[in-house]
């Protein structure tokens, strides 16, 4: 079954900016599919038409068989989404973020609790469930909202940059449970992100999207043998690169690209294993 | 409908919440029509510049600066909207299974909850300086709801206003330029009739003219002649406010 198709989808801005060129593809339920591509390539937009924020310009796209558009209250009903931007109230707590959410979207009063403690245990939460938000860091205010979208036990998840701004262990926490969560309940995940190695690690399959188009699509072994090419990807602790370091990799004939992106030093390189030692 | 309705008590079970968690903004917000009501109505009823009728000044113009303090939280609502666009707060909502519509109303409601608490503070003060209620539960009720509604309206126009001016600056300068004029060229503070011609015609199509009328016949004379006209003008102006903002809505977040 589909989770997702989507089908010559076109998204125009105000007559001018073509944000989505024709995009094409499928995800399978039950799948972890994430979408890459640099700033300004239309992937938020499509995961806007996706959770029926905004309408396309043309072509189609359908959520388990039920249009974005003209079904946009169907769509709604088997979906939970986590955009880039903070999305908890911080001016109450973190348990009454998830209880005004549960209520929003019906979970039964009889269990309600349970299975709000449930996602807050599951996502290291509980025991500052009812410190108010602004009290969070970052990497709890994100797990929060995690843990809002997993209360609704929705077929379909969307998350934007799910893991933007956490160190690499609450990283690796955090899909720990994202794919707990998944192989329990089936849901299909949907994401956008800059992370390659998240992509890599925890996806079934990943589009790459560029200047609105899907470039690339596949699985993570069909992609990196389709461009030949593997990504290191360096975590700079938030030290910075030197300049000159810079130039010696980017010299390197094995080396085709390098990209600094928040803490994260990305190098793009060829048979790059067997080089770097 | 059943989604929106859930919709739209969450989002008053969320103003309350916020409340009881920081209840600074209630105090504060009380404290310019305390100062209406203490040192503007105080000296004007006793200098006795503005003839009403039998009914003392001071107790003229508290239902109007009731409606005023409840409509300055609510005018300034569409800035809790505008901040919930900068955020991802909106986009979610948007997501949920709720119609827009619902997310309109149910915010613009919830806000009326919030305005409506501010009525508790003022209504207390007004007994101690001397102002005289009608002492009937029914009526208080009523007065209380068209609080309520009136205060739902103008959310509604805060969201559309927050739909046109998307950043706080841009806002908070036109709230200013909406509450202020409204509130003078109403019955809040003296009888229309005591206003130049002009701004009489305008009287006519503010909303807060009849909501001062209609609170204070149930508040303060009991008189309830104008209620029906005035009930029926404030459902007017929130059928049509609702409207308006339920179609802006989408301007928000686009």
């Amino acid at each position: 079954m589909l989770a997702i198709e989507v089908r010559q989808l076109v998204k125009i801005y105000a007559g001018k900016v073509k944000a989505l060129d024709g995009v094409d593809f499928t995800v399978n339920a039950g799948d972890i599919f994430a979408l890459l591509g640099p700033n300004g390539s239309g992937k938020t937009t499509l995961m806007r038409i996706l959770t029926t924020q905004f309408k396309p310009t043309s072509g189609e796209a359908y959520i388990f068989g039920f249009d974005v558009v003209k079904n946009d209250a169907e769509v709604r009903k088997s979906i939970s989404y986590v955009p880039q931007e903070t999305s908890v109230w911080t001016d109450i707590i973190g348990f009454e973020n998830l209880l005004i959410y549960a209520k929003i979207y019906g979970i039964p009063s009889n269990y309600r609790e349970k299975i709000i403690w449930e996602a807050l245990e599951s996502m290291s939460l509980d025991a500052i469930a009812n410190n108010l938000v602004k009290t969070y860091s970052g990497g709890m205010i994100r797990r929060l909202e995690i843990a809002c979208a997993m209360i609704i036990k929705p077929k379909l998840m969307f998350l934007d940059e799910p893991t933007i701004g956490l160190d690499p262990s609450a990283r690796k926490a955090v899909w720990e449970k994202l794919t707990s969560f998944r192989k329990e309940y089936g849901t299909t995940i949907f994401f956008n992100t800059h992370y390659m190695d998240e992509a890599d690690y925890y996806s079934d399959e990943i589009a790459i999207m560029d200047k609105g188009k899907m470039v690339k699509f596949g699985t993570a072994s069909e992609l990196k043998h389709s461009i030949r090419r593997e990504v290191i990807q360096f975590n700079l602790r938030n030290h910075g690169v030197n300049e000159n370091v810079l130039k010696i990799i980017r010299s390197m004939d094995f080396v085709s690209n390098v990209a600094i992106h928040n803490s994260e030093l990305n190098v793009v390189c060829c048979g790059c294993r067997d080089r770097v030692t | 409908m059943r989604d929106s309705l859930r919709e739209m008590f969450a989002m008053i079970e969320l103003e309350l919440r916020r409340l009881k968690h920081d209840r600074t903004e209630l105090y504060t917000r009380a404290v310019q029509p305390i100062l209406w009501l203490a040192v503007y109505g105080t000296v004007m009823g006793h200098v006795r510049a503005i003839p009403t009728d039998v009914i003392p000044y001071l107790d003229y113009i508290t239902p109007g600066v009731l409606l005023q303090s409840t409509i300055f939280v609510s005018v300034f609502y569409g800035l809790t909207i505008v901040w919930e666009r900068e955020t991802g707060i909106l986009k979610k909502l948007l997501v949920a299974p709720a119609s827009r519509y619902a997310t309109v109303i149910g915010r613009s409601i919830a806000s009326g909850v919030r305005a409506i608490v501010q009525a508790f503070i003022i209504i207390p003060v007004a007994m101690l300086l001397g102002v005289k209620f009608v002492l009937n539960p029914l009526y208080f009720f009523t007065a209380f709801l068209i609080l309520f509604f009136v205060s739902g309206g103008f959310a509604a126009i805060s969201i559309f206003v927050a739909s046109i001016m998307k950043t706080r600056e841009r806002f908070m300068g036109i709230g200013q330029a909406l509450i202020m004029p409204l509130f003078f060229a109403s019955s809040a503070l003296y009888p229309i009739k005591l206003m130049p011609t002009a701004l009489q015609y305008f009287a006519i199509f503010n909303p807060l003219t009849y909501a001062a009328d209609a609170v204070r016949g149930l508040m303060i004379s009991g008189d309830l002649t104008n209620l029906l006209p005035d009930v029926a003008a404030i459902a007017i102006f929130d059928i049509v406010m609702f409207t308006v903002a339920s179609i802006s809505f989408r301007k928000i977040i686009e």
